[in-house]
């Protein structure tokens, strides 16, 4: 067997488990850029301005940074005014929050997708604001912004190899590790995208399955 | 009209003052003054743009008026912690009907009670049930909206509002979105309603169910009420030309 071949095979089980902490550091991330996401972009309708202000500086500022940047910011800078974050919480916390950018977005959109008439028939039946969302407005925008969203998953799972640069030991820095060892880069780093590829596509599936689940008649 | 005398106020359901309401430099509503006993139908009339729909749409605050108050069974609507239960006992039905379509029939029966009475899902279901038997659409319990045809949306839409027990339904021309032929089906609802005591404001067009339903009708032009008078007095001798040439125009005479 060639030497290529050979230290992707051995190194496969060691992969693998990096891609499940990939999986499991996009997972974390998505729940929360979909908590974060939902309120903000729901801040972001608001009329009032000390709601939608703060949502606005938000969603600017995580768009127009690089998230190499809000990853640095968040596990070396907070440190240095006295707040201590673990390397793993600290990856969750950043891509979430960029993720949240995105998703308060995309939720702006889907609210808007959904007609006034919706919000009031609602109000209308003595449903308070909350209510009318809840029940009425966010599960409507929901299935209008399932393939938007589904999108940002995907990003979100590729943007997770940047936290490798704060040695979490998820697929592209066990990819690494190997390489550093074997000095197969090629094969290796091909291993580790083949990988990507394989969560991606499936959370395409996935998307894909729970949209027509949820269409309605 | 007797004036304010005790025992006249106490039957009074739905007092509205001096409403007034803009949209940006648009005035539409300027100083419109109304009174609803319990039991009546108040059929309301006139081009649109009138501000017809604006004045129903402040009765139940979907629209927050400049100015005036609007009293409804003895408590002033505005906003605050009562506007839900305010909003609760006045039914509206829309033009574009405004079903949950991600609902079934009964789910968007049983929605506001559920969450907003706290009543038990099992007897909000037997409830829904009775109002659907009651605009003859029993069989469709299990389907959604976009599976019924425009009338079938707004017999839904008028027994969804009457799920809340409301005290007062108001009618943002329930018809003019329907299909000529489904017409009567929900003006057939609308009018068994009425026959059963419930108090009533219709904006419509429809001229042949406000000569047989309505108490009132009032005349709406320019943000005011121009005219109000009983049907029979309504139709065939108005008072203002400005009735008399809407009339003469829709009824082609």
């Amino acid at each position: 067997m060639p030497y290529w071949l050979e230290a992707v095979i051995d190194s496969f089980p060691y992969l693998l488990s990096g891609a499940l902490i990939t999986l499991e550091i996009t997972a974390l991330a998505i729940l929360l850029g979909l908590l974060i996401g939902t309120f903000v972009g729901m801040a972001r309708l608001s009329k009032k301005r000390w709601i939608n202000a703060p949502a606005t500086v938000y969603v600017e500022f995580i768009r127009g940074t690089p998230l190499l940047v809000q990853i640095f910011i968040i596990y070396f800078g907070l440190p240095s005014l006295g707040i201590y974050i673990d390397r793993f919480p600290a990856g969750v916390l950043a891509l979430g929050i960029n993720s949240g950018a995105y998703v308060a977005e995309i939720v702006r959109a889907g609210i808007q997708s959904v007609s006034k008439g919706q919000y009031e028939a609602a109000r209308s039946l003595g449903l308070s604001h909350w209510q009318a969302m809840r029940y009425v407005v966010l599960p409507q925008a929901f299935r209008n912004i399932l393939p938007a969203l589904g999108n940002e998953f995907i990003t979100l799972t590729k943007d997770s190899s940047l936290v490798s640069v704060i040695a979490i030991e998820e697929l592209l820095r066990r990819g690494t590790i190997v390489i550093s060892r074997t000095f197969q880069s090629f094969s290796v780093y091909s291993a580790v995208a083949l990988l990507y590829f394989v969560m991606t596509f499936s959370l395409s599936r996935l998307t894909r399955w729970v949209e027509k689940r949820l269409a309605i008649p | 009209m007797g004036g304010k005398e005790a025992g006249d106020t106490m039957s009074v359901l739905l007092e509205v003052e001096d409403l007034w309401k803009s949209f940006g430099d648009l005035q539409v509503l300027k100083g419109v003054n109304m009174s609803l006993k319990p039991g009546e139908v108040l059929v309301v009339i006139g081009p649109s743009g009138g501000g017809k729909s604006t004045f129903l749409r402040c009765i139940n605050h979907l629209e927050v008026p400049d100015r005036g108050r609007v009293v409804f069974d003895g408590i002033e609507v505005k906003e605050g912690k009562n506007i839900n239960l305010i909003r609760s006992k006045i039914g509206m039905v829309f033009q574009q009907f405004n079903l949950f379509p991600h609902l079934t029939v009964l789910e968007n029966l049983i929605l506001a009670p559920v969450k907003v009475k706290g009543m038990d899902e099992v007897e909000a279901k037997d409830k829904a049930k009775k109002l659907l038997k009651r605009v003859g659409l029993l069989e469709k319990a299990d389907a959604y909206p976009s599976q019924l045809s425009g009338g079938q949306q707004q017999r839904v839409a008028i027994a969804r509002a009457l799920m809340m027990d409301p005290k007062l339904m108001l009618f943002d021309e329930p018809t003019s979105a329907l299909d000529p032929e489904l017409v009567a089906e929900v003006l057939e609802v609308m009018k068994t309603l009425a026959m059963d005591g419930m108090t009533m404001i219709v904006v419509t067009h429809e001229m042949g169910f406000a000569k047989e339903v309505a108490d009132r009708v009032c005349f709406m032009d320019g943000g005011v009420i121009v005219e109000e008078a009983p049907p029979e007095v309504f139709f065939t001798s108005p008072r203002n030309p400005r009735t008399r040439e809407f009339l003469s125009k829709i009824l082609g005479v």
